[in-house]
């Protein structure tokens, strides 16, 4: 009961987000969304008894939890992003698109949902959230929304890692974190250009 | 022991990239000769030579990918050497090009050496987060777009690969367990996948992923635009060493997906190797700079791989592969010399070179022109005899004879559009135009010889035969 | 029976006292000195004692619409589910019904509005018209995706079945339902990034811009009406989301319910302290998310079962 609860607070932030206009908002509902899928992790794994899922649970609530989004609100602040962030996408259209989006990745999920053991309900959210991700990059113009909904990619990956497989090998998954922490050095390198480029 | 030797040239370089003395830079080209060293004892070694536990497994198909890509790392710095003489670049900016270089190439050393999926693909992220700042190196607005570019659209396509493997390593979960992530562990257990549905929606995704970041349909421009915008030595690190840790990876992940399914997989790659050389045969046509006639004739070139891969020409795969993999960074590199009259000044390119480097440089750059469309001597030619012969024989055995020579009929048809560009640039290069003085470095000329060299030893019986043997 | 009507009339009672409840604890957070939260009661005793002035140009409708307005709402107060184990109730009523009384309601609001031929009366039940219109498919999927989940359609038996035996197994879909309501909660009863009650700002009004033109008895049965709504609501809300605590007594479970009622109202002051009021050509983003949660119930429900 509690895993379905986080599993759908984990799909209500990310739809919520794709609603947003404000970019402070918009990493507010990324980090409640790695919030959710962080006590997920360690519910999971204090059923299935998996050390390892606990240990990137944790890392999950501290890294992408608090970290991510204390950094890119201090990047936000360095370099001065746009933070009025309206999507490309109309609310009207968006509200049509969004059912349909889940409708259909539910639907193609079915086949995938009888061949993984235990709760199959959690590859279907998602791969729809996979796919919701791949729409809040599209939806934005900006830079940061986009990073943001590469983030959320990032955690709807590490959603289908826990669900489906019952946790990857610690090693794959602390590497995927260290790939993270490269991909936010980078970011600020590339920041940092823009300014230069700008004066 | 082996591990750290062959991390080694890539951490020194990484070391001495923050020397801000001048001759450092030769003391980084001398670094990465080092590399050599471990690879080809490599060679020496038995295999499969266990480098990381079960992680990194060094067998003969990796072998030999690495030292291709290695060598293509050597010319690239050699080249790299002389980069401040043709393109306004700041020394910080060249200091942080080497720093991200060696990040690249200790990713692809991980991942091309991988025998483990979630390394793979680690070894991927690493090395294509790197690269976005190299394209960054270059100060001009278009390079800063696309570098996002190339960090939006590349992290999608890694995420993708990462879904795939994901959905990979759930379906043999439960005969494996953790060690599902293992190539070869998948290979041998690979016809007792319990829902081999679910391994291939994995393998169809992950490989439109890689198909993705190599340029395939639908994204069939964005790596042109990127290599247009960012200095030179990027687009020769993309075309030899990056498509090689793509492209290892899809040989690994359909060398297991031949065993679940074989006729999906061919009829899925063939079809999208089909869309993609069609597409792009005709983009090519209207290409009107040297960066996207080449790039988009390495998207050709991979399709061309991928295709001969899976239909069991493994050797026609992995001599073109090689091939293209000199041949295409050194004629990137080469443009730094042939663009320095503006970039879309292809008419009178190959005029004004004067004594003997000059000379050289022509000489040789027409010769890898010549190559790169498979003109007799160049081993190009023969892999694509080979590729072409394979596929027959594969069609030989199953009732779609017919189809497969007119699909057949239909690529010949696409590569020589593509092979009439080529000539009609190179014609325009040589006769065309005014003719300018332009300066080559020898650092410049090494690197073409080296790949040259490189080429030369690739059409040796030895190297046939040790091909062959590969798989 | 006796418990059924008495709830009805502990309902009826406290719904000034929840309004001005709210009132005053966001004049408290705001450092305000509040005002009583009796002040409903006041207010609608003074407004029983005033002369009712009626405007030149208005019809008959005004004379009737005052009535219509409050009488759909009372009738929907008979159909809420049951506060307590035990206690009579309607359960056949279902979503429809439900969703189809308060529009009744809000339908002759409308026309009070329009009926005074002045401006701000039109501009207000325009803007009516416009939430309605987004406020109602998403209200009739989610009671129903809620009622589908207690396994039964009637609102009352869902209820009670909800408090019986938890869904446990659609716990996701019962929170989309939940956010889902909550949000039309807020919209549908003029609370802030809605619509502001306490200003007469023509740029924001709408519920206000309505009765603008009315006084005396006709403005207290309006207001009342207003704050039953409120409590029809926020009781739903309690009794289908927060399903707990009625398998008490009489009084524990009455207790705990008022307490839920009072929890829900704190909620409401919080967020309208903390949000501003949306642009009206923004309010449909924020019904929109609405639709889009209660679809999402729904189809979680059906699809995945979860």
């Amino acid at each position: 009961m509690g895993i379905d609860f986080f599993i759908g607070l984990f799909l209500a932030t990310l739809i919520v987000a794709l609603f947003t206009a404000r970019l402070y908002r918009l990493i507010l509902w990324y980090s409640m969304n790695s919030l959710a899928l962080g006590i997920l992790a360690l519910m999971v794994g204090k059923s299935l008894d998996d050390e390892a899922m606990l240990i990137t649970g944790v890392a999950t609530l501290v890294i992408k939890a608090v970290g991510i989004p204390y950094m890119l609100k201090y990047f936000s602040e360095k370099f001065h992003f746009v933070r009025q962030i309206q999507p490309q996408i109309k609310t009207h259209y968006a509200i049509m698109l969004i059912p349909a989006i889940l409708v259909f990745t539910f639907y193609l999920s079915e086949p995938i949902t009888h061949m993984v053991e235990g709760n199959a309900n959690y590859v279907a959210v998602s791969i729809s959230s996979l796919f919701l991700s791949l729409l809040l990059m599209m939806e934005h113009r900006h830079v940061a929304p986009k990073i943001i909904g590469f983030l959320s990619m990032e955690n709807a990956l590490f959603l289908l890692g826990i669900t489906a497989t019952g946790g990857m090998p610690m090693l794959v998954e602390l590497g995927i974190f260290f790939d993270l922490l490269m991909a936010i050095v980078v970011m600020n390198l590339l920041f940092h250009k823009e300014e230069e480029v700008r004066s | 022991m082996m591990a750290t030797l062959l991390i080694l040239p890539a951490f020194a370089m990484f070391l001495v990239s923050f020397s801000k003395h001048k001759k450092a830079k030769y003391l980084l080209t001398v670094t990465s000769f080092a590399i050599l060293l471990p690879i080809v004892k490599l060679f020496w070694l038995p295999k499969p030579y266990a480098i990381w536990g079960e992680y990194l497994v060094a067998d003969k198909l990796d072998t030999y990918i690495l030292l291709v890509s290695s060598l293509v790392g050597i010319g690239v710095t050699l080249a790299l050497l002389t980069l401040d003489l043709h393109v306004k670049i700041s020394a910080k900016s060249y200091r942080r090009f080497y720093r991200f270089f060696a990040t690249f190439w200790v990713g692809l050393i991980f991942s091309i050496l991988a025998n483990h999926m979630g390394i793979y693909w680690i070894g991927l992220e690493l090395a294509t987060l790197s690269t976005v700042y190299m394209i960054k190196t270059n100060h001009s607005l278009a390079a800063h777009k696309e570098a996002w570019n190339y960090m939006i659209v590349g992290a999608i396509a890694i995420s993708l690969v990462l879904f795939g493997i994901i959905l990979m390593y759930a379906s043999a979960k439960p005969i494996l367990g953790e060690d599902a992530m293992r190539f070869d562990l998948l290979l041998q257990k690979a016809q007792d996948i319990p829902s081999p549905f679910l391994f291939e929606m994995g393998f169809a995704i992950s490989t439109v992923g890689m198909f993705v970041k190599m340029g395939f349909f639908p994204m069939n421009l964005w790596l042109a635009n990127i290599e247009r915008a960012s200095f030179y030595p990027v687009a020769a690190l993309f075309s030899g060493i990056l498509e090689s840790a793509v492209i290892v990876g899809f040989f690994r992940f359909s060398e297991i997906a031949m065993k679940v399914n074989y006729a999906h997989l061919f009829s899925f790659i063939f079809v999208y190797a089909l869309l993609t050389i069609f597409i792009v045969a005709f983009l090519l046509y209207r290409a009107k700079d040297f960066m996207r006639l080449f790039s988009l004739s390495g998207v050709e070139h991979m399709a061309l791989i991928a295709l001969f891969w899976v239909s069991g020409g493994t050797f026609a795969a992995l001599l073109h592969f090689g091939a293209h993999a000199f041949l295409k960074p050194a004629l990137f590199l080469s443009t730094g010399v042939l663009e320095s009259q503006g970039k879309y000044h292809i008419a009178g390119a190959l005029k004004g070179y004067v004594g003997k480097r000059g000379k050289l440089f022509w000489f040789t750059v027409s010769l890898f022109l010549l190559a790169i469309i498979s003109l007799p001597p160049s081993p190009m030619f023969f892999s694509e005899i080979y590729g072409f012969g394979a596929m027959i024989d594969m069609a030989k055995k199953s009732d779609h004879i017919l189809a497969m020579i007119g699909a057949i009929l239909l690529l010949l048809l696409l590569l020589s559009i593509i092979f009439y560009r080529f000539v009609t640039v190179y014609q325009s290069m040589k006769y065309e135009g005014e003719t300018v003085e332009k300066r080559v470095y020898t650092s410049e000329i090494l690197a073409l010889l080296l790949f040259a060299v490189c080429l030369g030893f690739l059409m040796t019986p030895a190297s046939f035969a040790f091909l062959r043997s590969i798989v | 029976m006796t418990i059924y009507l008495m709830t009805i009339a502990i309902l009826l009672l406290i719904a000034p006292l929840l309004l001005s409840f709210i009132k005053a604890l966001k004049m408290w957070l705001l450092y305000k000195k509040p005002i009583s939260i009796f002040q409903g009661y006041r207010n609608f005793s003074k407004l029983m004692q005033k002369e009712t002035l009626v405007s030149q140009e208005a019809s008959i409708i005004t004379r009737v619409a005052p009535f219509l307005v409050l009488s759909p709402l009372l009738a929907t107060l008979l159909f809420l589910p049951p506060v307590t184990h035990g206690a009579f109730y309607v359960s056949f009523v279902d979503a429809f019904t439900i969703t189809g009384l308060i529009s009744l309601s809000t339908f002759f609001l409308m026309l009070l509005g329009l009926d005074s031929a002045s401006s701000f009366g039109g501009m207000g039940s325009s803007r009516e018209a416009f939430i309605a219109a987004l406020v109602e498919p998403a209200m009739v999927l989610t009671i129903f995706s809620v009622s589908m989940m207690a396994g039964d359609l009637g609102v009352g038996q869902a209820g009670a079945n909800l408090t019986a035996h938890f869904p446990k197994e659609h716990t996701a879909s019962f929170l989309f339902a939940g956010i889902s309501f909550f949000i039309l909660l807020v919209a549908e009863n003029g609370r802030i990034p809605v619509d502001n009650p306490e200003t007469h700002l023509e740029l924001t009004m709408v519920h206000e811009a309505m009765i603008l033109d009315i006084s005396g008895v006709y403005l207290a049965i309006v207001e009342a009406a207003s704050s039953v709504k409120f409590i029809i609501f926020s009781s739903l809300f309690a009794s289908l989301f927060m399903p707990f605590g009625m398998q008490f007594g009489f009084l524990a479970a009455l207790v705990i319910f008022l307490a839920k009622l009072f929890l829900i109202a704190t909620a409401i002051a919080v967020i309208e302290v903390n949000t501003a009021k949306l642009r009206l050509f923004k309010v449909p983003n924020l019904l929109g998310i609405a639709i889009v949660f209660a679809f999402l119930s729904l189809i979680t429900f059906y699809v995945l079962g979860a």
